[in-house]
C-alpha cells in the first residue's frame, strides 16, 4: 500500500472526459465530506449541496414531468412522459396533466420505474443528474420513466428502500393513466443505477414470489458486495473515483447492525442467498462497466441468474468507469442506450 | 438510431471557450468552457489536501462557509481556502481541448501536462531546500517577466512550466511561495489570455472583497481614520459641510466621522456626503441603500445629514454640477485609493487627472485627503512594474498572515490578487492600478495648485493607538515631512496626506461659479 503522504496516480484522468472528470470528482470529494467515520450522514449538507430541478409540466426538448404522492407510503414518485406530438394529440394542453386516459389504446408504451443511485445514502428523484438521466430515456426510448424517491439510509436502512420500491411497483400498476396497448395494462420495467440496480433486483424477487408482473429489470453497475474481498476490488481500489472503504461504509450504513456484507440483501447469490430457480423471474439486463471495482460481485450476480435458469443480457463496457451515463460525451453513453431501447422495446 | 446523437440540450461541439458547459449545466453545476482544467487541478488539489488532513474534513463538513455549490470553481476555491491553500496556478498551455462528442479524439490529451502535478507530495518545512528553491523561485519569476517584455512568448511559457514545478517545493501556505503562486498565475493571465483584461469582477463582489480586506488589515482602518481626523479639523468653526467621497463602497469610512461630528464641543454641523461609485449592474442601487443606512444613523445621533449618490463609471465622468456644492459649504474631498486611477490616459482624453484636480481646485476644498498605496507601479517598463510589485505585494501578503479571521483572510487574499493581476496582466485603458509613490504624488499635487497640510502629531499618536488595539505586531506608523505612512516592518505599505488648494494669485473679476463646468 501506498506511504500515506503519497498521491495514488490518479489513473482516472486519462478514461473519461474532462467535464465527466470534473463531475464525478467533484462527488467524489462532496461525498468524502458526509460520511462521518462513526457512521452518521451529515444530510443537511448532503441537501444543500446536492442540485435539485423542479418538474416541468410544459414540455422541454419533447418530455414533461410532474410529481406526484402516493398518499398511502406518503411515496414522491416523479413521472416523466413524452409529450404528445402535435398531429396525435387532438388539442395539446401544456401543462395541464392527463390522470385519466391510458397512455395510449393502440401502442405499448413501456414504463420504466426507475431506482435512482447513491449508494442507498445519496441522491433523489429530483437530483438533477437523475432528472436529465430519466429525461434522456424517455427520449429515447419512448418510454415513460417514474422516478422513485425512496428513503436512504442511515437513517432509513434496510428493508426501507425495498418496501418502498414494492410499494410504488404496486402504485404504477394500479394506475388507470399508465396501462397502453390493445389489453390495457401497465407495461412495466424495473431499473435502476447502483444501490438503485440492486432495489430493482430485490423488488422484482418480491413480485415473482407474489405474481405481480415485471417485463425486465435493467441493472446499472448495480451495487452488490460480499465479505470477500474480490480481484477488481483490490485492483481498482481507490483508482476510479470509489474505494473499498466508501463501498464498506455504505453498506453498514444500509444493513441492519451487526449483519455483514453476505447478507442475502447485499449478497443474493452468496453463502445466504436465496434461489431464484423456477420463479417467474423478469429478464435482465445487467450492465457492468469494466473499471468499476464492484465489477466482479456484478459478474458474479450475472452468472447466479444464468444458474438459476434465468434469462440474462450482460454487456460489459470495458473502459467504462461508474458514473458514465451522466453525461452524453462517450462511446458508452450510446452503446447503453441503444441496449435499453432494444430491451424495452423489443418488437422495434 | 441517429435521432439523439443529433440532440439539442446536450450538444456541446464547439462552444466558444466563455461559454458555460452544456452538459455540466444539466447536471447543475456552471462552469465556463475555459474554466473545465483550471477547475479539474483545483480539485485534484482539494483531494490531495483531504487525503492529508482527514481530521480537518470533519471540521470543513460542518463550518464550512456555505457558497453556492452550482459555481463550481468558487465552491472548490472556498474549501481550498479554508484548508489554507493558495489558488493554483491554471495550466493554459493546450488551449484546444477535445471536442467530448467525437469518440476517436483522444480524451486523454489534457493528462499531458500534468506531468509534474503525479506523485506530488505535500511538503514539509526543509529549510535548506525550501531557501534554495525561494531563490530560484524569484529568478525564474523576474526571468519571465524580463522574456513577456522583450516578446520572447514560447520562452516565457517554458519558465512557467518551470516555475509550476519549483512551487511544489516550496511551502506555499506562507510567505513568497504563496505570493509567487499568484504572480505566477498573473503572467499566465497576460501570456495566454486572449484579452487580457486581468481579473474583472462585478461591482458587488468587488464591494465584498473590499470589506473582508477592510476587515483583515489595518490598512483601510488606518486611512479611514487618518483621513476623518483631517476631515474633522478641517471642518472646525463650519456649520455646513459637504463631503464628497469618491468611492463610496460600503461607506464604511463615514459612520465613525458622524458619530465625532455628533459630539464636537458647539454642536454637530449640517452634514452633506456625497457619495461617488461604480453604477450597479444587477438592478440595485447600493449607493442609495449606503445613503439610507448612514442617514438611519447620523438621525440616531441628531445630526442634520443629506446623502446624494453619483453613479460614475470613471472617476473623470464626475463633473462639478452633479455635486451641487453649495456657496457656503465646506468641502472637504475624499480619494482613498482612486487618485491613481486618473493617471490613466489615452491620446484622445488628455490628461484626466489634471481636468479632476483643476475643477477641485476651483471648488476651493478645506481639505483634500490622498491616501495612496506607496509604490510605484506605474513606471513604463513593465519589468520594472513587476518587480517593484512582486515585493510590494510580498510584503503585504506577510502581513496579512497575521489575520487569523476566515473568509476575511482568503477573500483579501483575492482583493490583493485583483491588484497584482491588473498591474502585470493589462495594459492601456485596463490598467487601472496606477500606484506612485508619495514623493511623486507631492509633486504632481503641488504642479496642480495644491499645498500640504501637515496632519499633525495628534494624528500620528492616535493611529499609533489605533494600530496597538486592532493589530499584531510588525505593522508600523511612520510620519514623513506632515504625512503619514502605515507599514509592515519598516516598509511603507500606505501613505496617508491632506491637500488644501493654493489661492489662484489673480483671481478673474467676481467669484468662480462652482456650478460651471470647469475644464
Amino acid at each position: 500500500m501506498a506511504g500515506s503522504n503519497e498521491i495514488k496516480v490518479n489513473e482516472s484522468k486519462k478514461v473519461v472526459p474532462l467535464n465527466t472528470w470534473i463531475l464525478i470528482s467533484n462527488f467524489k470529494l462532496a461525498y468524502n465530506m458526509l460520511r462521518r467515520p462513526d457512521g452518521t450522514f451529515n444530510r443537511d449538507l448532503a441537501e444543500f449541496l446536492d442540485r435539485k430541478v423542479p418538474p416541468n409540466t410544459v414540455p422541454v426538448d419533447g418530455v414533461f414531468s410532474f410529481d406526484v404522492v402516493d398518499r398511502s407510503t406518503s411515496l414522491l414518485n416523479r413521472i416523466y412522459r413524452p409529450s404528445p406530438s402535435p398531429e396525435t394529440a387532438a388539442d395539446p394542453q401544456f401543462g395541464i396533466i392527463d390522470l385519466q386516459n391510458p397512455l395510449s389504446t393502440t401502442e405499448i408504451v413501456p414504463v420504466i420505474i426507475f431506482f435512482h443511485g447513491g449508494s442507498f445514502a445519496h441522491s433523489s428523484a429530483n437530483s438533477a443528474i437523475y432528472d436529465t438521466f430519466c429525461r434522456r430515456l424517455v427520449s429515447i426510448c419512448k418510454a415513460v420513466v417514474v422516478s422513485v424517491n425512496y428513503r436512504r439510509s442511515p437513517e432509513n436502512c434496510y428493508p426501507s428502500a425495498y418496501d418502498d420500491g414494492w410499494a410504488a411497483l404496486k402504485w404504477v400498476h394500479s394506475r388507470p393513466w399508465l396501462r397502453s396497448g390493445k389489453d390495457s395494462k401497465v407495461f412495466v420495467y424495473l431499473a435502476g443505477d447502483s444501490s438503485g440496480g440492486n432495489i430493482a433486483h430485490h423488488v422484482a424477487h418480491r413480485a415473482a414470489e407474489s405474481g405481480v408482473e415485471v417485463l425486465g429489470n435493467i441493472l446499472l453497475h448495480p451495487m452488490f458486495g460480499g465479505q470477500d474481498r474480490t480481484e477488481s476490488e483490490k485492483k481498482l481500489d481507490g483508482k476510479y473515483f470509489v474505494t473499498i472503504q466508501d463501498r464498506d461504509w455504505y453498506w453498514r450504513a444500509y444493513l441492519p447492525k451487526g449483519e455483514d456484507r453476505d447478507h442475502p440483501a447485499c449478497n443474493p447469490f452468496g453463502p445466504r442467498g436465496i434461489s431464484l430457480k423456477g420463479l417467474t423471474f423478469p429478464k435482465s439486463l445487467v450492465v457492468v462497466a469494466g473499471l468499476d471495482l464492484v465489477q466482479d460481485w456484478q459478474l458474479a450476480y450475472v452468472e447466479g441468474l444464468k444458474n438459476a435458469g434465468q434469462e440474462v443480457k450482460l454487456l460489459f463496457l470495458k473502459q467504462a468507469t461508474i458514473g458514465f451515463y451522466f453525461l452524453p460525451n462517450n462511446d458508452h453513453f450510446y452503446s447503453l442506450m441503444e441496449e435499453i431501447n432494444s430491451f424495452v422495446n423489443p418488437n422495434c | 438510431m441517429d435521432l439523439y446523437r443529433s440532440g439539442s440540450s446536450s450538444s456541446c461541439a464547439g462552444k466558444a471557450p466563455d461559454q458555460i458547459d452544456g452538459l455540466l449545466a444539466g447536471a447543475g453545476y456552471r462552469v465556463r468552457s475555459s474554466e473545465l482544467r483550471n477547475v479539474a487541478q483545483r480539485l485534484e488539489r482539494l483531494e490531495t489536501v483531504m487525503v492529508n488532513a482527514p481530521s480537518e474534513i470533519s471540521h470543513l463538513a460542518d463550518e464550512v462557509v456555505l457558497h453556492n455549490p452550482s459555481d463550481l470553481a468558487s465552491w472548490v476555491d472556498s474549501l481550498l481556502s479554508e484548508l489554507n491553500q493558495p489558488v493554483p496556478v491554471p495550466d493554459l498551455s493546450d488551449l484546444t481541448y477535445a471536442e467530448s462528442l467525437d469518440p476517436t479524439v483522444n480524451t486523454g490529451a489534457w493528462m499531458e501536462h500534468h506531468t509534474a502535478e503525479q506523485h506530488r507530495e505535500i511538503p514539509q518545512v526543509l529549510t535548506a531546500v525550501e531557501e534554495d528553491s525561494c531563490i530560484q523561485l524569484v529568478h525564474v519569476l523576474m526571468t519571465c517577466a524580463g522574456s513577456v517584455q522583450r516578446g520572447e512568448f514560447s520562452l516565457a511559457r517554458a519558465l512557467i512550466d518551470e516555475m509550476q514545478g519549483l512551487l511544489t517545493r516550496v511551502n506555499n501556505r506562507c510567505g513568497i511561495g504563496k505570493v509567487a503562486g499568484y504572480f505566477i498565475d498573473a503572467l499566465s493571465r497576460r501570456l495566454f489570455s486572449p484579452q487580457g483584461s486581468g481579473l474583472i469582477g462585478s461591482a458587488y463582489e468587488n464591494e465584498i472583497l473590499y470589506h473582508h480586506f477592510y476587515e483583515a488589515s489595518p490598512y483601510l482602518k488606518f486611512a479611514h481614520f487618518t483621513a476623518n481626523q483631517a476631515i474633522l479639523e478641517a471642518f472646525d468653526g463650519h456649520d455646513c459641510v459637504h463631503v464628497i467621497d469618491f468611492n463610496l463602497m460600503q461607506g464604511l469610512q463615514w459612520p465613525a466621522l458622524i458619530q465625532a461630528l455628533a459630539l464636537r464641543s458647539g454642536g454637530p454641523p449640517l452634514l452633506r456626503l456625497t457619495g461617488i461609485g461604480p453604477p450597479s449592474s444587477d438592478g440595485r442601487d447600493s449607493l442609495r441603500e449606503i445613503g439610507l443606512r448612514l442617514a438611519e444613523l447620523a438621525h440616531s445621533v441628531n445630526v442634520q445629514f443629506a446623502f446624494r449618490g453619483v453613479a460614475a463609471s470613471r472617476l473623470e465622468d464626475v463633473k462639478p454640477w452633479m455635486l451641487q456644492v453649495g456657496p457656503k459649504e465646506a468641502v472637504a474631498i475624499n480619494f482613498i485609493m482612486q487618485l491613481h486611477r486618473l493617471l490613466v490616459s489615452a491620446p484622445t482624453r488628455g490628461s484626466p487627472i489634471e481636468a479632476v484636480l483643476g475643477w477641485i481646485r476651483n471648488l476651493n476644498p478645506k481639505v483634500m485627503i490622498v491616501v495612496e498605496q506607496e509604490a510605484n507601479h506605474n513606471q513604463p517598463e513593465f519589468l520594472d512594474r513587476f518587480t517593484e510589485a512582486l515585493h510590494y505585494y510580498s510584503t503585504t501578503f506577510d502581513s496579512l498572515e497575521t489575520c487569523s479571521t476566515q473568509p476575511d483572510k482568503a477573500l483579501a487574499e483575492i482583493y490583493i490578487q485583483r491588484e497584482i493581476c491588473n498591474i502585470v496582466c493589462c495594459e492601456g485603458l485596463a490598467r487601472v492600478e496606477r500606484h506612485e509613490p508619495l514623493a511623486k504624488w507631492r509633486s504632481r499635487l503641488r504642479g496642480a495648485g495644491f499645498k500640504p497640510l501637515h496632519l499633525g502629531s495628534n494624528a500620528f499618536k492616535q493611529a499609533s493607538m489605533l494600530l496597538t488595539l486592532f493589530s499584531a505586531e510588525g505593522y508600523c506608523v511612520e510620519e514623513d515631512g506632515g504625512c503619514l505612512t502605515l507599514g509592515w516592518h519598516s516598509r511603507p505599505l500606505i501613505a496617508a496626506s491632506a491637500w488644501q488648494a493654493i489661492p489662484e494669485p489673480n483671481p478673474p473679476l467676481g467669484l468662480v461659479d462652482p456650478y460651471n463646468n470647469v475644464v
